[in-house]
């Protein structure tokens, strides 16, 4: 993965596209280095296929620049880029096996016969698809299909890698495991990747950096774990997980007052006093161990209702005395036993300063 | 927000992209030639005296103050209304039948129905003359009235338009929504009530559709007008007159600006028409799946029944006659009627004609057209050059096979054109045929292009494959079925074609359809009906083909095995 400091592989600039008068990336800039999984995430028909398409020359920007690896790249068209592309209906070529598929693009580079077989073997052998040369893209699966496209992208070894929601056709399960190998895929051969989606779980599986996007610009890149855990605007923590959204208002420095109750919250990024504000927290952060009268940011609440989700319990929580408080917490298995949660219970619960966020409301 | 400044960025084309506007390019200059052009020198022409002086509307002044040729007018608006009026109807109860009932057998019926398809318009024509006309097996039934006039006219004008109005109809028909009449059932609707409220308004624009499509083919068609209207004289066959038989050619321009009208009317009603058709049936749409209901079965069964056995035994009489040694006295069978010698003096040569240029037609046009709608469909941006190649191929929708050959005659004989050599050659025929039949099978192959993944060039040409490859390579491996779709349209065609061609064929170029009309106007009315019969075997064998072939093509393909 790219260091700071490293120049960028690819480097977007103030690129804006413009249809008619609808614009779909409005001045947006963005560096990606080499090696680095960047994964697009925002909700359908934010831009993330126009800045996608853009990188590849597919839909040439209105104004703005793109270098990749040193060259200017803003004007070539696709064929004088260089990268592999996956779509979200993968494209394959529904009267070519398996293997004319795979070895479409080694055909026109001058490859011998012999050459452009072991190329194609060891690409499907990469993919996990060894055996299925002969048949056609109708007789594969979903996932073999877009193992496929996959392999018919990495076969000319591109520079850069992308693919457009490559998993969003795929059933649940098939989706899950094919991420992994994507992953593991994309690892093992070291290649600068950039991914489309608009499901955020499999965007924080995947990436080493998020792009969030919101109506054709981008609202906060980071690590999956930054952009979990500090998100940096209100879009961002609604897109991203489950967040708790909390009405107040700024009483004094450090401090938060919600629905009758003074709260101190760490994240306030250094807005006055009186500013409105929207306080966040992400449901499994409601502490209840060891919760103590002197704790900070303590509450009893009732518990209204239990969700049962497996490995844990969804609770929607209402403080005992009615104020206007409303929370849904995450407790794990083992705390509704050891605590004997169930509805109508009343328990003590915290809110931590230091998982609490604030935004200008 | 971005400065209003910020440089706009130039894309630089590609070398495909240059590939592909340049036979954009290549594209509008051929079809300029043969379909804009022409008819720019028709209208012109119609603006002219003799000399080629411009007169402004003088000879349109002088075609309403005639009154010989202004009756035409309102002649061929009487047959058009009325042929309309019976065939629409009529189809509109078969199309029903054939997609919303249960009848059994409906394969057949659909087939008997497309029957008169397979031969020229003059067929029915020439059946109507061995049943009513003078020496008619029937005579007696038309009370003394002749065949030869308004009635002959409309009676094969019915028989002959009635297979285009039941494929439009058959289409409009089968997008029905299931769910509507659920929730009409729902509703508590009557069966009267459902017809009126759900299937009528469902197929209101297919039936627009079909009205002005039926108005427009009776209007300009020229061979039934020809073999069964006696003196009755319409705007199809007055062109000929002047042209041929006066060789008036400014007033055969008038007239033929003048059959433009209809043409166009019904082009841009079609236009609009198939825009809001559109938005009708949406993606979640649930087929309609008709119930059985035995009486309306029973009766819609009868109702078929009649309609195909009329078909068929027009089709059958003039074939039966060809075979006939002295129709009506003599009913013992002979072959002699097909020693075409005897009648033209090219015999069978006329009918080898007809095979070669239909064979041409086929494999120029279907490449042409095919490779045409690829680069409108697929170029990259060039809208420009785009709109205007598809603007070009919508074009000869809209003209009459009349009007398409009186311009050619125009253009391609002019003084100082280079392309006149080709006045007189089997070229032309070829050119004007294709030009002719070009729009519907643009269409075709476009409908086909827009149903291919619109990745695949974007796919090849991250992976550097130059855009022919993938097009010889995947595309038109793809689209093979429409591929061949377009060759059997214009083969059949261009068999069948009378009113474009009759202008322009020469002494050695004559086709056979064109064989037919002067074996008729000769008194060789079994030597025609020979040579129709012919003609329909021909595309009837080659339509066989077709679906031999593409059975063959799903079976030997793998790939197409779903
Ligand atoms: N060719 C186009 N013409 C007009 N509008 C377009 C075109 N392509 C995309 N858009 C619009 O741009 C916006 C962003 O589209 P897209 O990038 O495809 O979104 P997504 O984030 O879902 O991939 C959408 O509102 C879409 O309607
Ligand atoms: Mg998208």
């Amino acid at each position: 993965m790219g260091v700071a400091g490293d120049p960028p592989y690819l480097s977007i600039r103030r690129l804006t596209k413009r249809f008619g008068s609808f614009t779909a990336l409005d001045d947006v800039s963005l560096d990606v280095f080499a090696r680095e999984f960047v994964v697009f995430l925002g909700p359908s028909g934010c831009g993330k296929t126009t800045l996608l398409r853009a990188i590849a020359g597919l839909d040439i920007q209105t104004s703005g620049s793109i270098h990749q690896g040193g060259r200017d790249v803003s004007m070539l068209p696709p064929a004088e880029r260089d990268f592999g592309i996956v779509f979200q209906s993968y494209a394959l070529f529904p009267n070519l096996s398996v293997t004319d598929n795979v070895g479409y693009g080694l055909v026109s580079r001058g490859a011998s016969k012999a050459e452009i077989k072991a190329r194609v073997s060891e690409l499907l052998a990469l993919v996990g698809l060894p055996d299925s040369g002969a048949k056609y893209p109708s007789q594969l699966s979903g996932g073999q299909q877009q193992r496929v496209a996959l392999a018919r992208a990495l076969a000319i070894s591109p520079g850069l890698l992308l693919l457009d929601e490559p998993l969003s056709a795929l059933d649940a399960r098939v989706r899950q495991h094919l991420r992994q190998e994507l992953k593991e895929l994309q690892r093992k051969l070291g290649i600068t990747t950039i991914m489309v989606t608009h499901d955020q779980e499999e965007a924080l599986a995947l990436a080493d950096r998020i792009v969030v996007m919101n109506h054709g610009v981008i609202d906060q890149v980071g690590s999956p774990t930054e952009i979990y855990r500090k998100p940096a605007s209100p879009f961002v923590a609604d897109f991203v997980g489950t967040m708790n959204f909390l009405k107040g208002a700024v009483s004094e420095a450090g401090m938060v007052a919600i629905g009758g109750r003074r709260f101190r919250v760490d994240g306030l990024n250094g807005m006055a006093p009186g500013t409105a504000a929207l306080v966040c927290i992400r449901p499994e952060d409601v502490k209840t161990r060891n919760v103590e009268p002197g704790t900070e940011n303590a509450l009893e609440v009732e518990v209204r209702s239990l969700e049962f989700l497996g490995s844990f319990a969804r609770a929607r929580l209402v403080p005992s005395d009615g104020a206007e408080l409303d929370l849904v917490a995450d407790f794990s298995i083992n705390l509704l036993r050891d605590l004997r949660v169930e509805p109508g219970i009343r328990l003590p619960v915290a809110l931590p300063p230091d998982r609490l966020r604030a935004f200008p409301q | 927000m971005t400065t209003a400044t910020a440089p706009l960025v130039r894309p630089k084309a590609s070398r495909d992209d240059l590939i592909m506007r340049g036979g954009l390019v290549l594209f509008a200059a051929v079809l300029l030639v043969i379909v804009a052009l022409p008819l720019w020198s028709l209208l012109s022409k119609s603006f002219q005296d003799h000399n080629g002086n411009f007169i402004g509307f003088a000879n349109y002044l002088r075609y309403v103050q005639t009154p010989a040729l202004f009756q035409s007018f309102w002649n061929s608006l009487f047959i058009a209304v009325i042929t309309t009026s019976i065939v629409v109807p009529l189809a509109f109860v078969y199309a029903y039948a054939l997609t919303r009932s249960c009848m059994r057998f409906k394969a057949l019926f659909q087939g008997l129905a497309l029957i008169p398809i397979l031969a020229p318009s003059l067929l029915p024509a020439l059946s109507l003359i061995y049943l009513f006309g003078n020496q008619g097996l029937l005579k007696g039934w038309l009370f003394g009235q002749p065949v030869y006039g308004p009635v002959g006219i409309i009676a094969a004008q019915v028989f002959y338009c009635f297979p285009h109005a039941l494929m439009i109809l058959v289409t409009a028909l089968s997008m029905a929504d299931q769910r509507l009449y659920e929730s009409a059932d729902a509703l508590g609707a009557s069966r009267l009530r459902k017809f009126l409220t759900v299937t009528l308004p469902g197929a209101k624009y297919g039936l627009i559709s079909t009205s002005f499509v039926i108005f427009t083919l009776v209007i300009t068609d020229f061979g039934i007008a020809k073999v069964v209207g006696g003196r009755f004289n319409v705007l199809a066959t007055d062109i000929y007159k002047q042209v041929i038989g006066q060789q008036n050619f400014e007033m055969g321009a008038v007239v033929g600006v003048i059959l433009l009208v209809p043409a166009l009317l019904s082009f841009a009603v079609d236009r609009i028409v198939a825009r809001r058709q559109v938005a009708q049936l949406s993606a979640r749409a649930v087929p309609f799946e008709p119930k059985p209901r035995r009486a309306r079965d029973l009766a819609l069964t009868i109702f078929c029944l009649v309609i195909g056995l009329m078909i068929f035994a027009v089709f059958a009489v003039a074939v039966w006659a060809s075979f006939i040694t002295f129709w009506p006295y003599n009913l013992t069978l002979t072959l002699k009627n097909y020693e075409f010698g005897n009648f033209d003096p090219l015999g069978w040569g006329v009918y080898w004609n007809s095979l070669l240029m239909a064979s041409a037609t086929a494999v120029f046009g279907t490449a042409l057209v095919f490779l045409g709608a690829y680069l409108v469909e697929k170029s990259n941006r060039f809208g420009i050059g785009r709109g205007f190649v598809h603007l070009l191929a919508m074009i000869p929708l809209a003209v009459p096979g009349l009007v398409l050959g009186l311009s050619y005659i125009f253009f391609f004989n002019m003084k100082g054109n280079p392309l006149n050599v080709l006045y007189g050659t089997m070229a032309i025929l070829v050119v004007n045929t294709v030009a002719h039949f070009y729009t519907v099978s643009h269409l075709t192959a476009m409908t086909a292009l827009k149903q291919l993944d619109a990745e695949f060039e974007a796919v090849s040409a991250s992976l550097k494959v130059p855009v022919w490859r993938t097009f010889f390579r995947v595309t038109v491996p793809i689209c093979l079925p429409a591929i061949l779709d377009v060759a059997i349209y214009l083969f059949v065609n261009a068999m069948t074609t009378v009113s474009a061609v009759i202008f322009l064929y020469s002494s050695e170029t004559k086709l056979a359809a064109l064989a037919i009309v002067n074996m008729d106007e000769s008194g060789f009315t079994a030597g025609a009906a020979g040579m129709a019969t012919v003609i329909a075997v021909t595309s009837a064998a080659v339509k066989l083909a077709q679906l031999g072939l593409s059975r063959l093509l799903s079976r030997t393909q793998a790939w197409r095995k779903r």
